[in-house]
């Protein structure tokens, strides 16, 4: 009996390798302090694996081969990511590798991919600097922290939102952010800047600082959980000051953490907005929230055109494991993606559309920018 | 301007009357034990997860809540004096060590049950607003100052007038004299800690709700804390509560004339200025003799 079961299982690798799989490398933070949104990045990574391989895989020279993704959890820390970038170019042999969250952590895996010519596709990472290396190997396909400003101040002036001040992170992407508006804007146009260091959760001198300077409009430069602190905080304080956030505040979840009290009227910059009235995201809302019974999310959307890029580019090169061909039809490619068209510049860079959302008094959201998109309330 | 000034007072005193909760719990086990606690910041921490916990899973009464957290904590505080520190006495460096290897313990512990993100604790408190003039706070924010003060009236209550509290001053006032005199000084070991850690929990559960519960939420207070009792003066109590107070209030009014970021360097610098020209504190005396 227990012969038979041995050799049985033997037979299980033959099995697996008459499928032919390719093995997609993915880097995303499963724990540490960036665990949320790395969750938004596998759901989007994995619907589109699941995608591919309920259709029998994708064609490449008459044989169809299936997507298998290989997941290392880089915790935001850039020691982790290189090892995990090294790991799944020398170990895991993998063509080409897509994800990332942190900035700090892709610049620590670029380089790598460089060195044993391995394609690195960034999916959510916005640090402008990242694309400015001159890195051939790395490409990006959500807008950069550059890209999402521009939409944002182009909009802010029109509205005439200023003096507008700033909450903003102490680290690169909050200073960042307010020197590229600064420069957007014009230095007579900026009021109030107070940074913060990650960790601090009391905002209040901000808020009297805020009151005081008589701003128009506060922009805050952060992630989540100090944004829902600092919205409290300002709008419990009786300031009716305009807000301004970051796509990390567009959503149901972010929601969740406030009310629709508190964040009525305010306009964030947004790289999807989950229910616009546009086939392409209709459609993936649609088959997200079946799969994962919640709404869609940006990260998810920019992850899963990430993998159908990325499986697209392997079919143009005609190869699953020559990744300097795989790079040259990365650079070459132009796809049709959930999030818009990808193409990307010289320097990895995609050019996608970026939205201005508002929170509506009920609790959903409209699109205000681009004009073109413009819908009421439900739409954002 | 000056309602600006009224409002950073008010902030000030918030985030002092915090301070001052880690600053006496810490001040007390010094007194006592002679040795600094730097875990303290860890079980302020502790002491908001235990208070959501019990808030969100077991009772949905927030004050009942903070009692039972500083119940377990105070528990938490005899199996730590028990099983850590009294092993340990006599030997200061190793205390030392001691209480910073539990800040690992503790923090990893703390995210293998509740995980890496931040907790929301929705107390009734932080939706009632309070107007103040042209100002408005949440209720929980004047909360936290006004029980605090009501701890700190207690306490001294406490340690001036009842028969534990004149054992707990005679213990640390001189350990010998007071098993001379038949106090039970390791019983009196316990009872700090005890009281101590519950001090640490009052401060995470009060903040809990206005700032999250994150594992990091300890940090700050415990390096202010320790920043106040240096200020007030290493072992007196009286010291401790003024100058968390004091940091307190002094980093939030700085915040009305330089940059925010600069923020916890004002808060050291008086602490620095303060101890050059008065090095044992506001309110030091040098009962041990140590210098």
């Amino acid at each position: 009996m227990l012969r038979v079961l041995a050799a049985l299982l033997s037979l299980l690798p033959a099995f697996a390798l008459a499928q032919e799989k390719v093995t997609v490398g993915i880097v995303t933070s499963l724990s540490g302090p960036m665990a949320a949104p790395g969750k938004f990045q596998m759901n989007g990574f994995r619907l589109a694996e699941e995608e591919i391989n309920s259709a029998g895989g994708f064609a490449l020279g008459g044989r169809k081969y299936l997507v298998d993704l290989k997941a290392y959890d880089t915790r935001a820390n850039p020691a982790e990511g290189a090892s995990a970038m090294q790991r799944l170019a020398t170990v895991d042999k993998a063509p080409v590798v897509l994800g990332e969250l942190h900035s700090g952590v892709a610049a620590a895996e670029a380089p790598i991919a460089r060195d044993y010519g391995v394609p690195l596709v960034l999916t959510i990472p916005t640090g402008p600097g990242l694309t400015e290396q001159g890195n051939p190997f790395l490409f990006r396909v959500n807008a950069n922290n550059d890209q999402l400003t521009q939409a944002l101040a182009d909009f802010v002036a029109r509205q005439g939102w200023t003096p507008l001040a700033f909450i903003a992170w102490n680290n690169d992407a909050g200073r960042g952010g307010v020197n590229g508006m600064k420069k957007l804007l014009g230095e007579s146009k900026i009021g109030y800047i107070g940074y913060f260091n990650v960790g601090e959760v009391d905002f209040a001198s901000h808020v009297s600082n805020i009151r005081a300077g008589s701003a128009r409009a506060v922009m805050l430069l952060m992630d989540e959980e100090p944004g829902s602190l600092a919205i409290r905080q300002i709008r419990d304080a009786g300031l009716k000051t305009q807000l301004i956030g970051t796509l990390a505040m567009g959503s149901d979840r972010f929601l969740k953490r406030l009310d629709a009290d508190r964040l009525e009227g305010m306009v964030q910059y947004n790289a999807f907005p989950p229910n616009a009235a546009v086939p392409r995201i209709r459609a993936f809302s649609d088959r997200y929230r079946k799969k994962y019974g919640e709404e869609a999310h940006g990260f998810a959307a920019q992850s899963y055109d990430g993998l159908m890029l990325a499986v697209a580019a392997m079919q143009r090169a005609g190869t699953v494991t020559d990744g300097r061909k795989i790079r040259d039809a990365l650079a070459a490619i132009e796809h049709d993606g959930v999030i818009g068209r990808i193409r990307f510049d010289s320097k990895g860079q995609a050019h996608p559309p970026v939205y201005v959302t508002q929170w509506c008094a009920n609790g959903s959201r409209r699109i205000l920018f681009p004009e073109s998109l413009k819908a009421d309330c439900g739409a954002g | 301007m000056p309602a600006a000034v009224l409002e950073q007072t008010i902030n000030g005193l918030m985030s002092g009357s915090v301070y001052v909760l880690v600053a006496l719990g810490m001040v007390l086990i010094y007194g006592v034990m002679h040795v600094l606690n730097f875990a303290h910041g860890v079980l302020f921490m502790l002491g908001g997860y235990v208070c959501h916990f019990f808030f969100t899973r077991v009772t949905g009464s927030y004050a009942l809540s903070v009692l039972l957290s500083m119940g377990v904590l105070a528990l938490v505080g005899i199996a730590l004096e028990r099983g850590v520190f009294r092993p340990l006495h006599g030997n200061l460096r190793n205390q030392v060590i001691a209480s910073l290897g539990l800040i690992l313990v503790i923090e990893n512990l703390v995210v293998a049950v509740w995980g890496p993100n931040a907790l929301q604790m929705k107390v009734p408190a932080t939706e009632q607003l309070v107007p103040l003039g042209a100002l408005r706070f949440p209720l929980q924010h004047l909360l936290v100052i006004l029980v605090t003060f009501a701890v700190v009236a207690a306490l001294f209550l406490f340690l001036k007038f009842s028969k534990p509290g004149t054992a707990i001053r005679a213990a640390s006032q001189d350990r010998l004299a007071a098993m001379v005199v038949g106090i039970p000084v390791e019983r009196i070991d316990w009872t700090t800690f005890a009281l101590g850690t519950a001090l640490a929990a009052l401060g995470g559960a009060l903040i809990g709700p206005l700032f999250l519960v994150f594992p990091l939420m300890g940090d700050a207070p415990m390096v202010k804390g320790l920043a106040g009792i240096l200020l007030g003066g290493m072992g007196s109590v009286p010291g401790a509560v003024i100058g968390g107070l004091l940091i307190g209030v002094v980093e939030s009014l700085s915040t009305l004339v330089l940059p925010t970021d600069y923020r916890d360097s004002v808060a050291f610098v008086v602490m620095v200025l303060i101890l050059l020209a008065r090095p044992q504190g506001i309110f030091g005396v040098r009962v041990r003799g140590e210098d």
